[in-house]
């Protein structure tokens, strides 16, 4: 199947478009909700797990990219199909 | 036309992308650009090294979650400040885009700052820019692989000290440096060392221009801040046109010509690679290379410099210039205010806080005098520089008593200090079941140092 988009989005470049605006979102998101909660209140269950502050922070930063970059894909995917359905009704 | 670099098309990260070999230039504007990168990039790898009293004197320390900055401490509570100052950072943006255009991109933006410094080491390394170019194109041998080992090696190292830079904006300069060289890097501390190596060796070596061109916010919407009187670089095609090569000394009116001799040093030095002579484009970074390499040129030809320079689209077209903006004044109007109250409450702030929380789980308890007691949990936040002896005090109903397990409330400088505090009452004087009372924390040895904090007193109600 020819490709309906006008060109083909590199593989690369899709997946720096997902995972860049996520990086700087998943930043403010850390800041922010680090500077509301310490992580040493937030051990679940009180649990005694015995993890570095950086190594909380630094998990809470990639759950927060990993949250933001799965929204990121679907804008990604939505746009991609979108236009895909656009390009076929035009057609 | 002979354009920049249609040699080695190199499949980069954006499609047809072609390798830019930006050529040195020298000017007025260069040597301006270099004090910038000097100063910013000293400035980001010296402040770790700074002391202020016993400790670093910028430092975001996660485990204490206390943020120092020279002599001023803050404190997650005072997350506003910080808030503020981004805000503030982010309207200075806009403002200085609207009067100068785009010179945060050529002379500030780490992106431009580190992609020239890894320029100036593949310069020293490599060769000019013929060199370079015809370096990348010779097949490979000894010579060729050992200049290219030289560079990587060179470029990682600095990248590794500029990763071990950024975490020591995390975790204390000495301390880093000792697990280190002791080899007691903890995984995380090792990661981001790495993690922040590798963007920056990435950034600043291979993908340069194409930050600014796929990946910047800024350069998106820049456009939405420039006006006709916004400072941009600029090419003077009355002047300029027809261009085209001649002798020197001729006369080129004489032949039909312009002031362009059609040389392409400017499409050369850009380190976006574009034209400048193509007009406005928003490619360009502002970083005026084209600008010094024109005027070397036509000092040569002795023709008057300015054929490529900073102008304003109103003085292009010989309209006057306006300066005093409404959008200029907005930007700086709320600019001034949010200085003025970051000021003001910075100021006023008080390094004191106080939090309550009842006991939760008896709501309360009867005394064996009948009076009704309820237990609370009070944390005393110091966020001042040094020890303070407090007294505490408690109102809101009548004959309210206040029982505390120690004497005299002392808490050290930066640090929270936890104690029990009894609350007791005559149930007669309580109007309702519920009443709301107010602790009051004074320090002994300063009026100022005060603050109070509310919490719920309950009794058995009336019935
Ligand atoms: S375009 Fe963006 S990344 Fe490039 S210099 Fe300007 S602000 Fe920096
Ligand atoms: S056109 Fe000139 S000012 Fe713009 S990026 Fe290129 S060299 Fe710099």
């Amino acid at each position: 199947m020819a490709s309906p988009l006008p060109y083909k989005i590199p593989a690369i470049q899709q997946a720096i478009s997902v995972l860049w605006p996520s990086f700087m979102t998943a930043i403010a998101a850390t800041g922010l909700f680090f500077s509301a909660f310490d992580p040493q209140d937030l051990v679940p269950f009180d649990l005694d797990i015995d993890i570095s502050p950086l190594a909380a922070y630094s998990i809470g930063f990639f759950i927060f990219w990993l949250l933001a970059s799965i929204s990121s894909i679907g804008t990604l995917y939505f746009t991609i199909s979108n236009c895909r359905f656009i390009s076929k009704q035009n057609r | 036309m002979s354009t920049q670099a249609t040699e080695n098309p190199d499949k980069a990260l954006y499609a047809a992308h072609k390798k830019i070999y930006p050529r040195e230039v020298t000017g007025k504007f260069s040597r301006l650009r270099v004090i910038a990168f000097i100063s910013l990039l000293g400035i980001y790898y010296v402040m770790p090294l700074l002391r202020w009293d016993d400790r670093q004197a910028l430092l975001f320390d996660l485990p204490a979650r206390k943020f120092y900055l020279f002599g001023l401490t803050l404190w997650p509570q005072d997350f506003i400040y910080l808030a503020a100052l981004l805000i503030m950072a982010g309207l200075a943006l806009f403002f200085f885009t609207a009067l100068f255009g785009r010179i945060w991109c050529g002379y500030a933006c780490p992106q431009t700052v580190w992609t020239e410094a890894y320029l100036w080491m593949e310069r020293k390394i490599e060769g000019n820019r013929s060199r370079r170019m015809k370096l990348d194109k010779a097949p490979n041998s000894a010579a060729k692989i050992r200049t290219k080992v030289v560079k990587h090696t060179v470029w990682i190292l600095f990248s590794l000290w500029t990763g071990f830079t950024f975490v020591a904006y995390f975790t204390p300069i000495d301390e880093l440096a000792n697990k280190l060289l002791t080899g007691n890097l903890g995984p995380w501390e090792t990661f981001w060392i790495l993690f922040y190596s590798f963007a920056t060796y990435g950034n600043a070596g291979f993908m340069r221009e194409q930050v600014c061109l796929y990946m910047c916010p800024y350069a998106r919407f820049q456009s939405a801040m420039f006006d006709s009187d916004t400072l941009i670089v600029a090419y003077h095609p009355e002047r300029g046109e027809p261009r085209g090569s001649r002798r020197r000394g001729s006369d080129p009116r004489e032949q039909g010509l312009g002031d362009c001799i059609d040389c392409n040093v400017c499409v050369q030095v850009c380190p976006t690679g574009i034209d400048i002579r193509d007009g406005l484009q928003y490619e360009c970074i502002a970083c005026s290379a084209c600008i010094d390499g024109c005027d070397e040129i036509m000092d040569k030809m002795n023709y008057p410099r300015g054929l490529i320079r900073y102008t304003t689209e109103n003085s292009t077209l010989g309209q006057p210039q306006n300066l005093l903006r409404p959008r200029i004044m907005v930007y700086a109007a709320i600019l001034l205010i949010l200085l003025g109250s970051l000021l003001t409450h910075m100021l006023y702030r008080i390094p004191l806080e106080l939090d309550v929380i009842r006991d939760r789980n008896t709501l309360y308890r009867e005394t064996r005098e009948g009076l009704i007691e309820n237990v609370y949990t009070l944390k005393i936040l110091n966020m001042d520089s040094k020890s303070h002896q407090y007294i505490l005090s408690a109102d809101g109903i009548d004959g309210l008593k206040l029982v505390l397990d120690e004497p005299v409330i002392e808490v050290p400088a930066g640090t929270v200090h936890q104690l029990i505090a009894r609350i007791q009452a005559d149930e007669f004087n309580m109007e309702n079941r519920s009443e709301t009372i107010t602790f009051r924390l004074q320090a002994r040895d300063a009026n100022h140092l005060l603050t109070s904090e509310e919490a719920r007193f309950v009794g058995p109600g009336k019935n």
